[in-house]
């Protein structure tokens, strides 16, 4: 039977929406603004629409998990994100609960 | 003014005042890093169609603006979705019923148009079924917004979800009725234990019936024929009396009240003594606003080509035999003004009777408990 290519579409974005908070967390154990973030996931296979991550690292940063601040760069004010010390502590847990979820999605498949 | 000020401006009038700045000013950082690096790779300047692609690929202002924005996304969202679907399920299905019967009883009473009683039941049904619509629309975007969600909605328990098979017409019947579907799987033997009804489904039913009615009395809802008669082919007008204006305020209060009563019998349809003490505060309500209507004396006043009759009576017409001889009067203006007023007295009766038959029933559940 042949693939819905919408239908897969659709559960290959379902299926990604979570991990995308995780991966995002994990790039920033280095400070970056929101550019060189995009392109430092997208080197690593994981292409995010900016409209999509400049809110998800302002909501981040609300709920306390990033610290940002605006510095001059390249002539040009930018506005660059870390892990916060409870971000550093939640990314902790997710990766271990990813770590999980893969160990046991692996005996399954 | 240049395009990322013109797109940067269309954002920031989605946004929030006091985050308008901080977010415009990171976006425009971004689309001038991706216009900066699209120019490094082609080794020139952007062209207006260029930088415009990469502005659409960043998205519409109103979905980018969206994006920022902290409250719901939706009207109805994936929770409340399931609720508001079965609400305007079920307020149609009554709103069905209810102009189905207006037009039962135009065509039995020998209408001579059926034509045009049918558009008009029609017209009336979807202009009501679309206010529906949008009055539980617009309740599920404030409980939306507001993050607001009722205890019957969150604690409910499996014995309280009767009502909701009413959202099958099929199902109107037995819960009228009070039989059960043939349970051919059952072995004839056993015991046969009758279902016990959930009460929520009378509780629920005149929940929506007097909503349809407070609608109607505030005038959102209108039902076309309500107020003319056929008489001999052709309409006669029906005026309220002053009472009913007089009355307005302390009949849309009853409504309210019955409402609050039906809404807390829902959430809690166990708590017997509670809502017997609030049936008994309504119906005695109830009792003194027919007892208002009965001693106003004048009710209806029919209007046909100028010729006017009132549909009016008093306790004289309390006796069986003028309600033996109901319908035995002229068909004239007169006349049937004379057969209303009669049924008019005689359902200000019956509803007094009925009203004073729950105080008892409910003084006693009161005192019962049960």
């Amino acid at each position: 039977m042949s693939l819905d290519p919408d239908l897969y579409e659709s559960m290959r974005l379902e299926l990604r929406r979570g991990s995308l908070v995780l991966a995002v967390l994990a790039c920033l154990r280095t400070e970056r603004y929101g550019y060189t973030l995009r392109q430092a996931l997208a080197a690593d296979g994981l292409e995010m629409e900016e409209s999509t991550l400049y809110p998800l690292l302002r909501r981040l940063e609300s709920q306390g998990l990033l610290n940002s601040e605006w510095r001059e760069e390249e002539k040009r004010k930018k506005r660059f994100y870390v892990l916060s010390p409870g971000g550093v502590s939640m990314l902790a847990a997710l990766a271990d609960e990813w770590r999980g979820i893969n160990a046991s999605l692996d005996k399954i498949l | 003014m240049d395009l990322i000020d013109r797109y940067l401006n269309a954002v920031a009038a989605q946004l929030p005042q006091d985050e308008r700045a901080d977010i415009t000013a990171e976006l425009r950082d971004l689309i001038l890093s991706r216009f900066e690096a699209k120019e490094e790779a082609l080794g020139r300047a952007l062209t207006e169609d260029e930088q415009e692609a990469i502005l659409r690929e960043i998205g519409h202002p109103l979905v980018v603006a969206a994006r920022y924005r902290k409250g719901p996304d939706s009207l109805v969202g994936p929770e409340l979705f399931p609720y508001w679907l079965f609400g305007v399920k079920a307020g149609l299905m009554v709103l069905a019923a209810v102009f189905a019967l207006t037009l039962f009883i135009r065509v039995i009473g020998g209408s001579d148009n059926f034509g045009q009683d049918i558009a008009q039941a029609f017209h009336g049904f979807f202009g009501a079924g679309l206010t529906l619509i949008g009055a539980a629309t617009l309740a599920a975007a404030i409980f939306e917004h507001q993050g607001i969600r009722p205890a019957f909605l969150t604690r409910w328990r499996v014995k309280d979800l009767g009502a909701f098979g009413l959202a099958d017409p099929a199902a109107w019947g037995m819960s009228m009725t009070g039989t059960e579907p043939a349970q051919a799987t059952k072995p004839s033997w056993m015991p046969r234990r009758r279902a016990s009804t959930w009460p929520g489904g009378e509780y629920l039913f005149s929940f929506l019936a007097t909503g349809m009615f407070v609608l109607w009395w505030i005038g959102v809802i209108h039902f076309p024929g309500l107020m003319s008669i056929e008489l001999r082919g052709e309409d006669a007008l029906v005026r309220g009396a002053p009472i009913w204006s007089i009355l307005f305020g302390p009949i849309l209060l009853y409504a309210f009240a019955q409402m609050a009563v039906d809404l807390a019998s829902l959430v809690r349809p166990y708590a017997v003594r509670a809502r017997a003490a609030a049936r008994i505060v309504v119906a005695g309500a109830g009792l003194w606003l027919t007892w208002v209507i009965f001693e106003a004396g004048h009710w209806f006043t029919l209007t046909r080509d100028g010729e006017t009759a009132r549909i009016a009576g008093d306790w004289t017409m309390l006796d069986f035999d003028t309600l033996r001889n109901l319908g035995d009067g002229a068909r004239d203006l007169v006349g049937i003004a004379s057969t209303l007023s009669v049924v008019m007295v005689w359902v200000l009766a019956i509803s007094a009777i009925s009203l004073a038959f729950r105080v008892l029933a409910d003084l006693g559940r009161l005192a019962r408990g049960m």
